[in-house]
C-alpha cells in the first residue's frame, strides 16, 4: 500500500536524515521525496510504500522532537 | 564562564551529583571544568563502563544517569550503553566531546560524526553549533531524557565550543503535560473488565518508568487479578500478592504462560509484546481481548490490537481502570496452575545448582538490596528464581540484551545507593566483557558482591546448539577461562570457588556478611539448562520442559 504523508519538522539536516532513518528502519520504502524550506520548517511531502499499516510510520515519526506535524493521505493502489 | 564551566554548573543546578566517564583530548575542557567542582566524577576503565554505570545509576533510583567521553572511539564504546538504554527506556545524559568546529568534515584525529551516529540508539540528539545554545540544549536534554516515555540523550559539544565564552539562558522548560485518557476508551475498558471471566494484568517496565508500583497494587490487591511480569517489571508486582504468577515469556514460568493463554483478557500495563514475550504472536493470548495502557502511543497496536487503549502517565490510567474482582473459579485454577508448577530445587547431583543458589541469595539478602545481571543462562535463574520488591532493585539488561551489563551497571547502582548491598550475578562468558572495571571497584572502595556462575561455556549459545543445531557445539567452549578468585584478587577483592552443592549456604553467609567488595566463583554444571523454554516460532504454552528431554 502507498501512503503520502506531508511532515513539518525543523529545517536542519539532521531531522530530516532522523525522520528519514525511521522511515527505512521501521519498514516503509520511500519513492518519492519533496523538500521545501519555509521559515524555520522544512515541509517534507513524501511517498512509502509497505505491506504494514501506516500509523506504525505515523506513531513513530510523531514522536520525534523535531517533527511538528505529520498529516496522512492515503494513496489508491495502482491497479495493474 | 566556558562552554564546559557552564555544562558541570548546569548539571549542578539540576541535583546531578555523579556523572561517570573517561576523559579524552577533545573532552579534556570539560574534564578541567570538572577539577574541584561540586558534581563528583567516577572514572571508569572504558568507555562502555561509564555509560553502564549511568544506566545503572539510573535504574537504581529513577534519576539520571550521566556518562562522559571523547570524540571518535570514546564516543563509538557509549555506543552499546546507549543502545541497550533506548530499549529499556532508561533516562540517560550522554556528553561527548568532537573535534573543533573548523576540524569537523575534515577526518580529523578522533573525528568521527556521532550526532549521525546517534540517530538509531538515541531518543533525540545534538551536536551544538553556537556557544549561545549551550544552556538552552543541555537543559531540554536534560528534560528530554527523563520525561515521557524517558530515553538516552545525547549532546555532542566541539571543545572549541568547550572553549569558548557561553551565557547561560534559562530555558523554561515545558511542564510535562501527558495525553488525556479519552472516555470512550474508558468505558470499553469498563466493559471489557466487567465481561472478563479470566483476566491477567501483564505487567511492564512502565510500571517503574512511571513510578507506579503503587497504583498497580492497589489495582491488584482490589481485583486481585492474576499477573504475569516482563524481565523488566520484576519487582513491580510485591512477592507477597498471592496471584503473582512471575515472569512470562521464553523463559517463563509455565503457570504464567498457560494463564496468558487461557486468558481472556489481557490488560497490559506499560509492556511492549516484545518478541521474547509473545513467542508466536499469532498464537499469543490468542483468545483475549487487549486493554494497552502506556505512555507511548507507538507501542498500542504495533504488535498486538488492542480493543481498548488508555494512554497517558500510568499514575492516571491504573486509578481509571474500573475494580472488578476476579471470579473465584479462574482464580482457583490459576493457584491449581501456581502449586503444579512451582520451582523445584530438590536437584540431584552433587555440583552446585544454580537455581538453589540465587533462591538463597535471595532469601539471604537485605530485603531492599540490588541484583544488577549479565545476560544469558544466569540472568534467566535471576528472574525465575529471586524475589524483588521493586523495579529498580532488579537491573537486567531486557530489550538489547547486553552481555558485560552487571558489573559496570552494578557500579553505578552502588554509588547510587551507598546504603544498599549491590550484587552482580554474572556468567562466565559475560564477566569477561567488562572485567576492566573491577578496577573501578577498587578504586572506589565500593561494596559490590559479585557472583559468577561459572559452566565453562557460553551456557544460553550453547543450550541452542545442544537443541537446535544438532550438538555442534560452535565457539562456546570457555573451558580455558582464567581463575576468577585469583584474577579479583589482583584487584584485591577477596573471595572463594566453590564446586559442591555442601559449600553454597556458607559461601552466600560469607557473602553476604562481607563489608567490602566480595566474589562467589561458583563452578556449576556445564550440562545444566534452563527450563522451560519455548522453543523459536512456538506458542507460549509448547513449552519445552527438562523432564521432557
Amino acid at each position: 500500500m502507498r501512503h503520502q504523508l506531508t511532515v513539518a519538522i525543523k529545517n536542519q539536516s539532521i531531522a530530516v536524515e532522523r525522520f528519514l532513518r525511521v522511515a527505512r528502519h521501521r519498514g516503509f520504502h520511500l519513492t518519492q521525496l519533496e523538500l521545501e524550506g519555509h521559515d524555520d520548517l522544512f515541509h517534507v511531502k513524501m511517498t512509502v510504500d509497505s505491506d504494514k499499516p501506516i500509523y506504525l510510520l505515523t506513531t513513530q515519526l510523531s514522536k520525534l522532537v523535531e517533527v511538528q506535524q505529520v498529516d496522512l493521505h492515503t494513496l489508491q493502489q495502482q491497479a495493474i | 564562564m566556558t562552554g564546559a564551566q557552564l555544562l558541570i554548573d548546569l548539571l549542578a543546578k539540576h541535583g546531578v551529583q555523579e556523572v561517570f566517564g573517561y576523559p579524552g583530548g577533545a573532552i579534556m575542557p570539560i574534564y578541567d571544568a570538572l577539577y574541584g567542582a561540586p558534581v563528583k566524577h567516577y572514572l571508569t576503565r572504558h568507555e562502555q563502563g561509564a555509560g553502564f554505570a549511568a544506566v545503572g545509576y539510573a535504574r537504581s533510583t529513577g534519576k539520571l544517569g550521566v556518562c562522559f567521553a571523547t570524540s571518535g572511539p570514546g564516543a563509538t564504546n557509549l555506543v552499546t550503553s546507549l543502545a541497550d538504554a533506548m530499549m529499556d527506556s532508561v533516562p540517560l545524559l550522554a556528553i561527548t566531546g568532537q573535534v573543533p568546529t573548523a576540524a569537523i568534515g575534515s577526518d580529523a584525529f578522533q573525528e568521527v560524526d556521532v550526532l549521525g551516529m546517534s540517530l538509531s540508539c538515541t531518543k533525540h540528539s545534538y551536536m551544538v553549533e553556537r556557544a549561545e545554545d549551550l544552556a538552552e540544549i543541555l537543559q531540554e536534554a536534560m528534560h528530554l531524557a527523563l520525561s515521557g516515555r524517558p530515553g538516552p540523550v545525547l549532546v555532542d559539544i566541539p571543545k572549541d565550543i568547550q572553549l569558548a565564552q557561553a551565557p547561560f539562558k534559562p530555558w523554561l522548560a515545558r511542564e510535562e503535560s501527558f495525553p488525556e485518557l479519552l472516555s470512550c476508551e474508558v468505558q470499553t475498558a469498563e466493559v471489557l473488565l466487567s465481561e472478563a471471566q479470566r483476566p491477567v494484568a501483564y505487567v511492564g517496565g512502565g510500571v517503574q518508568s512511571a513510578d507506579a508500583q503503587a497504583e498497580l497494587m492497589q489495582f491488584l490487591n482490589k481485583t486481585q487479578m492474576p499477573a504475569v511480569s516482563t524481565l523488566k517489571a520484576l519487582g513491580s508486582v510485591l512477592p507477597e500478592y498471592e496471584y503473582d504468577l512471575g515472569m512470562l515469556g521464553m523463559h517463563g514460568g509455565q503457570a504464567a504462560n498457560i494463564a496468558v493463554q487461557e486468558c481472556d483478557l489481557l490488560v497490559c500495563i506499560g509492556a511492549r509484546f516484545d518478541d521474547r514475550v509473545t513467542g508466536n504472536l499469532a498464537k499469543f493470548a490468542a483468545k483475549a481481548k487487549v486493554i494497552h495502557l502506556d505512555i507511548d502511543p507507538a507501542e498500542v497496536g504495533k504488535r498486538k490490537p488492542a480493543a481498548a487503549s488508555l494512554i497517558t502517565d500510568l499514575k492516571t490510567s491504573i486509578p481509571a481502570l474500573a475494580c472488578f474482582v476476579t471470579n473465584a473459579q479462574w482464580l482457583n485454577t490459576v493457584m491449581e496452575l501456581k502449586t503444579a508448577h512451582a520451582w523445584r530445587y530438590d536437584y540431584p547431583g552433587e555440583k552446585v545448582f544454580a537455581p538453589y543458589l540465587l533462591k538463597e541469595l535471595s532469601r539471604k539478602m537485605p530485603r531492599d538490596s540490588v541484583v544488577c545481571c549479565d545476560v544469558g543462562q544466569h540472568q534467566m535463574w535471576v528472574a525465575q528464581h529471586m524475589k524483588f520488591t521493586h523495579p529498580s532493585n532488579h537491573l537486567s539488561s531486557g530489550g538489547a540484551g547486553t552481555m558485560g551489563f552487571g558489573l559496570p551497571a552494578a557500579i553505578g547502582a552502588q554509588i547510587a545507593r551507598p546504603q544498599n548491598m549491590v550484587v552482580t550475578v554474572s556468567g562466565d562468558g559475560s564477566i569477561m566483557m567488562n572485567i576492566q572495571e573491577l578496577a573501578t571497584i577498587r578504586r572506589n572502595n565500593l561494596p559490590v558482591k559479585i557472583v559468577i556462575l561459572d559452566n565453562q561455556r557460553l551456557g544460553m549459545v550453547r543450550q541452542w546448539q545442544q537443541l537446535f543445531f544438532e550438538g555442534r557445539y560452535s565457539e562456546t567452549n570457555l573451558s580455558d577461562n582464567p581463575d576468577f578468585v585469583q584474577l579479583a584478587a589482583v584487584f584485591g577483592i577477596p573471595g572463594q570457588t566453590i564446586t559442591h552443592a555442601n559449600e553454597v549456604d556458607d559461601a552466600i553467609d560469607e557473602l553476604v556478611n562481607s563489608t567490602g567488595p566480595y566474589i562467589i566463583h561458583a563452578c556449576i554444571d556445564d550440562k545444566e539448562n534452563v527450563w522451560p523454554l519455548v522453543p523459536p516460532g512456538a506458542a507460549n504454552d509448547e513449552m519445552m520442559t527438562e523432564k521432557a528431554q
